[in-house]
């Protein structure tokens, strides 16, 4: 099986075959990968031994290693060939929302319907676990919609600004 | 109580929860003491609960409706029949009408007097009783003057300086004011927020003390008379007033400048008749002028660094000065032992100016080995509501010496591993490689001024960035193969268990 692997944005190529031998970009490696619990490995390339903890969150996997977590994104063939071929109908700029972290009381909006925003721009501030909380624009734009109220308590996930 | 009478302790009330409520209850096991946790909907499952004798609930996950409501707690305590309670940090833990409801209901109030909480809780009130004891306070006016009086004494003060809310807290009705002309628009801004965000226009002027470290005194005073301090804590590494990372003792305060302020400590503790363990708060200028900012008058989240500096269980401590026993210590700590660091780990994203992560805790694999200690209050499985402050644990490590603390900091830092939502351990070890932080080069301004997140981060080098990619996929891989035997095991018509006893029926 063929398996394109981004980690951290770098890309690699990973064939792993029928009898779990492993090719990295064409190349063999010896790999001894033992699972120890749900999310927690071992594994060993070439003598160098890591402990590893994997899970899946956000549709991306998480890697925790070394004491820091990368994050990756593992596509099989067919994962690819979807995403190329959708590749044609998305592009350009688009829509770019801003959704709560977590639950939370907004305290204030800091802008309005049609203004132009600069990336790292606070737009909303919003208060959670005795913090009041700065929530910025991931990138420059127009407000398209203002989704919520100052004063409103809101969930985890929910849409608070439309940026076009 | 009179003086030299003893009270036993049979059963405490810890009236909080997390961290501290655990690290309590461990401290009256410790004594052979039983306990009783309280808990909210929120806490059912939480650590304090599973680890008390006994748990009442007191309420809905909100704190004004559950760990702040005295009448629930002291209900709680009448029905276990707890002859003391410890009010742990936050919540009920510094005012005074819990404290006096507390003894007025005859049950043993682990801490200080009411009147203390009182006097060392009013701002004003706390800084004209310690300065009548000779205690130096940042240079500063009564809240109530007006604008001219205010003008008059800012050019006695000098500038900067700036202008604070009586009413205050969180930086709101605040402003630094560098020049004398620029006095009166500052006085009416500061008047406006203040009066927008407290309903109370009130404010007045202080010295600004630029450059300043946050130093802290440990405070220890029995019934007897006896009033020691164990020593300094630096907290000057804190963002938005918020505390990050402590360590005991401080490499500013050389031999002198920590008898001195003990000294001082120890004068405005005696002040307001100080019983039980406390804090005063200081700042120190760059020239080592120090002056007092505020009593603490409760155990403080940062506690442990002193201990692993000192040796003294401040919590067993407090328990035994409420007895009313003679503390253990009977003298103050010049020369501690060793270098304590504390690492506060906190559900923040520090590469996402620290927003708050709520979520479930889904693995927690914590460090262990020489000279390190986690005082925690989750578990994996744990979920993080946005209900309570975002702090995970509390890592403290101590060494001989601050490098070794250091050291064993980043073994420690690099072993903890929390999955599931974001915390802050990649700020904690960019701070740990700032040359800043390993010179003691800090002052209160430091993480929000002259720290990033981008000038020490170590990138994972292309070695690690393959091993992760393979064990990414090799995971990716391994979940599919299991997830084609689920759809094989489906095929059959029947459940495994009866299809497994069919079978055994067959070979028996």
């Amino acid at each position: 099986m063929k398996y394109i692997t981004t980690i951290n944005g770098k890309r690699f190529e990973i064939d792993v075959d029928k009898d779990g031998r492993v090719l990295v970009n064409g190349e063999p490696r010896e790999i001894d990968f033992r699972a120890l619990d749900v999310s927690l490995f071992s594994m060993i390339i070439q003598d160098k031994s890591y402990e590893l903890v994997i899970e899946e969150r956000d549709n991306s996997v998480q890697i925790s290693m070394h004491g820091r977590v990368l994050t990756g994104e593992v596509l099989d063939e067919r994962a690819q060939l979807l995403l190329t071929r959708k590749a044609g109908s998305t592009g350009g700029s688009g829509e770019v929302s801003i959704k709560s972290p977590m639950p939370g009381l907004i305290v204030a909006i800091l802008v309005s319907e049609g203004d132009t925003i600069k990336q790292g721009q606070t737009v909303v501030i919003l208060e959670s676990m005795k913090m009041q909380n700065e929530l910025r624009a991931p990138r420059e734009g127009t407000v398209q919609r203002i989704s919520v109220q100052p004063g409103q308590t809101v969930e985890q996930g929910k849409l608070l600004i439309t940026i076009t | 109580m009179e003086l030299g009478q003893q009270r036993k302790i049979n059963k405490v009330l810890v009236a909080n929860r997390g961290e501290i409520a655990v690290r309590i209850i461990r401290a009256c096991r410790d004594l052979g003491i039983n306990t009783v946790a309280v808990y909210s909907d929120a806490d059912r499952s939480s650590l304090h609960v599973r680890y008390a004798d006994e748990a009442v609930h007191i309420g809905p996950p909100p704190p004004r409706e559950s760990y702040l409501r005295i009448d629930k707690i002291l209900e709680a305590a009448r029905r276990t029949g707890a002859d003391a309670i410890h009010p742990g940090y936050g919540f009920l833990s510094e005012r005074e009408a819990f404290a006096q409801a507390v003894i007025d209901e005859g049950i043993l109030f682990i801490g200080p007097p009411p009147s203390a909480i009182a006097t060392m809780g009013d701002k004003q009130k706390a800084r004209e009783t310690v300065k009548r004891a000779g205690v130096p306070v940042v240079p500063g006016t009564d809240p109530g003057l007006r604008d001219d009086e205010l003008l008059n004494a800012a050019i006695h003060i000098g500038f900067p300086l700036i202008v604070k809310a009586a009413a205050g807290g969180g930086g709101k009705g605040m402003r630094v004011v560098r020049r004398a002309e620029d006095l009166p628009d500052a006085l009416n801004m500061a008047r406006r927020e203040a009066e927008s965000a407290f309903g109370d226009g009130t404010v007045y002027i202080e010295k600004l003390v630029e450059g300043a470290r946050h130093i802290e005194f440990q405070i220890l005073a029995d019934m007897h008379g006896n009033t020691i301090h164990l020593g300094e804590r630096e907290c000057s590494i804190q963002r938005r007033h918020q505390k990050l990372v402590e360590e005991s003792p401080s490499t500013f305060v050389d031999p002198d400048l920590r008898r001195r302020m003990g000294e001082m400590a120890i004068r405005a503790a005696e002040a307001v008749g100080y019983v039980n363990a406390g804090t005063i708060e200081c700042l120190v200028d760059k020239d080592k002028h120090f002056y007092f900012l505020e009593m603490n008058t409760r155990l403080q989240v940062e506690h442990p660094v002193t201990e692993l500096v000192t040796g003294v269980d401040l919590v067993k401590e407090q328990i035994r000065i409420a007895r009313g026993r003679r503390m253990g210590p009977t003298e103050s700590v010049l020369e501690p032992k060793g270098w304590a660091i504390e690492c506060r780990i906190n559900a923040e994203d520090p590469y996402n100016n620290f927003i708050p992560s709520v979520g479930t805790v889904s693995t927690l694999i914590v460090p262990t080995g020489p000279g390190v200690r986690v005082d925690s209050g989750v578990y994996s499985g744990y979920e993080i509501t946005p209900y309570y402050d975002s702090m995970i644990a509390k890592l403290i490590c101590w060494g001989d010496d601050r490098p070794e603390a250091m050291l064993r900091m980043r073994r420690a830092l690099e072993e903890f591993k929390i999955m599931g939502l974001n915390h802050n351990i990649p700020f904690h070890q960019n701070l740990l490689n700032s040359f800043n932080f390993i010179a003691g080069k800090i002052d209160t301004k430091f993480v929000e001024e002259r720290f990033s997140m981008d000038v020490f981060e170590h990138p994972a080098t292309d070695e690690e960035l393959e091993a992760a990619a393979i064990a990414a996929t090799l995971f990716a891989h391994r979940n599919r193969q299991l997830a084609g035997q689920v759809v094989t095991r489906g095929e059959r018509d029947t459940s495994n268990w009866k299809w497994l006893s069919r079978w055994e029926r067959i070979h028996r």
